[in-house]
């Protein structure tokens, strides 16, 4: 690794302060943190309640929203953290993964504001926001282990050292949150039906005990679709014998089921590894029953673990800063002809 | 609250403008309705790509900053919806970073007079005291077009006949073809812009011997500039925060949740 001499830009001294924006879904989402880390604010516009309606995210709908609240969110997130827009010393934006149409908002209005402002600009890769939320609750110590889990990503990624991403696990069909949100509306929940999930199966007394999919012996990968396929079979079984399925055992299967698979991975990724840290973040993150077992395993490992609050776990800008500072420490800064990404790689974004 | 800088509205006045709505991207510099300079480019469906650094070669090569101009100016729609939001957002974002007021134009109106003023640049049809009427056209696909209707005349005239809708070609040729030829005072008829996918359309309708005559012409900038200068002098401004693209229909998940809440 040619680390071993770090480019002295003229950013890498003294106090700094970026805003950031993330727009890759349905959050329209704007904050200024100074240094990195310390969050002056984080204003998150959730578009939910326009798009319950139709059961989930609307992709054209989403960009409109956004088109309609980023200058008032802007505006919002200075004022919140009592800055004045030329203070800004950098602009940095989530470039992708995430919907084309939406990110397109995020990144125009960044471009444009990186050129009214003069100052450099940096895409940021979603992904990587999420795990260094962590770097805004506390220090992440290496090599470390981040296991991803939100509405459209599962991944478990090795951090060998600072800005150094390896994805050595992710899910071959659905998201953990995906197969959530459609397990979900099996069991007659609204849109987004997680949360209710994760209470119901908190809740439940019985539990139906269904597959779990370990894959391949060596494997970090997942896969959730047969997961979602067993909870609908269990429906059908049920109605064609007369019987109203229980819900709540079905409920408890399921989550039972993915934390199983999920954290078993994931600890067994730190153990192979040597991790120093566990990391958890994504949307996924705020499930209580994943919180909980990961925390006791962790704890029999002798893994420390991070776990950052729900707000910062949900697509929020903050942790595009976070994650966004690990260029300007570099001088790694964006042309003004970056482009939206609806796929980008993690490993690539690597610093 | 930011106060909006506001200067005189009898001195010089200069605008940079731009349009994403069509297959072109355009940016101007319009000073005292003057074209200063502009540029157009075709990167089809990557707009997003140069046109912040488009924007600010254009600013720089002519030696100015954000604090020169006077207004943001901006083609409002309809167009391709993602084309619409590039330079709506950029345009939002520019006039709240810089601080000047935005103003808004029908992307349709700014094809039209664009055409227009070629036209009289050219000496065409310059009949005085009759109208010319100017059709604007963007391909919606499925026979459809965003469309609207002005008349001008040689006196400088500029009035809107239909507003900017998304409307279906052969219909609406017809219907304006019916109306111009019970219609004494109209001399000629234009349908401008992306009129190619349009041709046969049009010439369908030259039912009764009216001539629709057909000018192909691309977006220009200089026109939004033109036009938004115009708004200016008359001291209207837009929400900076409120503004959003004009895009003539609901989003088709919109409209499926609309027609199943009226149980068609």
């Amino acid at each position: 690794m040619s680390e071993t001499f770090q480019a002295v830009s003229a950013s890498s001294e003294g106090d700094y302060l970026l805003l950031a924006i993330e727009t890759s879904c349905d959050e329209t989402s704007v904050a200024v943190v100074r240094n990195g880390r310390e969050v002056l604010s984080n204003i998150i516009s959730s578009q939910i309640e326009t798009h319950k309606q139709f059961g989930g995210v609307v992709p054209e709908i989403a960009s409109r929203k956004h088109v309609e609240s980023i200058t008032l969110i802007l505006e919002e997130a200075l004022r919140e953290a009592k800055v004045e827009l030329e203070d800004i010393d950098a602009v940095a934006v989530t470039q992708g993964p995430g919907l084309i149409g939406a990110l397109l908002v995020g990144v125009i209005a960044a471009k444009s504001l990186a050129l009214a402002l003069d100052v450099p600009l940096i895409g940021t890769h979603h992904i990587a926001g999420h795990i260094y939320a962590n770097h805004l609750i506390g220090d992440i110590v290496y090599p470390s282990i981040a296991l991803v889990v939100s509405g459209g990503h599962t991944e478990i990624v090795l951090l060998e050292e600072e800005g150094k991403f390896r994805i050595i696990g992710r899910t071959r069909d659905d998201a953990v949150g995906e197969a959530y949100d459609k397990v979900a509306r099996a069991l007659q929940f609204p849109y987004p039906g997680g949360p209710c999930v994760d209470r119901l199966a908190q809740e439940a007394a019985e539990e139906i005990v269904l597959p779990r999919s370990w894959l391949e012996q060596d494997s970090y990968d997942f896969s959730f679709s047969g997961l979602k396929s067993a909870v609908l079979s269990e429906i059908n079984r049920s109605r064609m014998k007369g019987e109203s399925p229980d819900f709540s055992a079905l409920a408890r299967g399921f989550q039972q089921s993915v934390i199983d698979v999920v954290t078993g991975k994931a600890i067994r990724a730190a153990k192979e590894f040597g991790a120093k840290q566990m990391l958890l973040c994504g949307g996924v993150a705020a499930n209580r029953g994943l919180r909980e077992r990961l925390s006791s395993l962790c704890e029999e490992a002798g893994v420390p673990l991070l776990i950052p609050p729900n707000k910062l776990c949900t697509d929020n800008a903050a942790m595009i800063a976070a994650a966004a500072d690990l260029k300007w420490r570099r001088g790694q800064y964006s042309s003004l002809d970056l482009k939206a990404e609806p796929i980008l790689s993690l490993e690539e974004w690597s610093v | 609250m930011k106060s909006i800088d506001n200067r005189s509205e009898d001195s010089s006045v200069t605008v940079l403008a731009i349009d994403t709505s069509t297959a072109a991207f355009t940016a101007a510099i319009v000073r005292d309705g003057i074209r200063v300079d502009s540029i157009i480019s075709f990167t089809e469906r990557n707009h997003s790509v140069r046109v912040l650094s488009e924007i600010k070669e254009l600013l720089s090569r002519n030696g100015l900053k954000g604090k020169d101009l006077d207004a943001v100016a901006v083609g409002q729609g309809p167009g391709s919806y993602t084309g619409v939001r590039i330079a709506v957002t950029a345009a939002k974002t520019l006039a709240w970073a810089w601080n000047k007021p935005l103003i808004g134009v029908s992307s349709l109106k700014a094809l039209a007079l664009g055409a227009w003023n070629s036209l009289r640049e050219a000496n065409e049809n310059m009949v005085p005291d009759r109208d010319t009427w100017i059709v604007p056209l963007m391909d919606a696909r499925r026979g459809q077009v965003y469309t609207a209707r002005y008349s001008a005349d040689a006196a400088g005239k500029w009035e809107t006949v239909d507003g900017d809708g998304i409307r279906l070609i052969a219909d609406w040729a017809s219907r304006i073809e019916g109306e111009a030829s019970t219609d004494s005072q109209v001399a000629a008829i234009w349908f401008v812009g992306e009129t190619a996918p349009h041709q046969a359309a049009i010439e369908q309708a030259e039912q009764s011997g009216t001539r629709l005559r057909v000018l192909a012409c691309d977006m220009n900038a200089t026109a939004v500039g033109q036009l938004a200068e115009h708004r200016f002098r008359q001291g209207e401004r837009d929400d900076v925060h409120g503004f959003v693209p004009n895009y003539t229909q609901l989003a088709e998940a919109e409209a499926k949740l609309l027609a199943a809440s009226r149980g068609e």
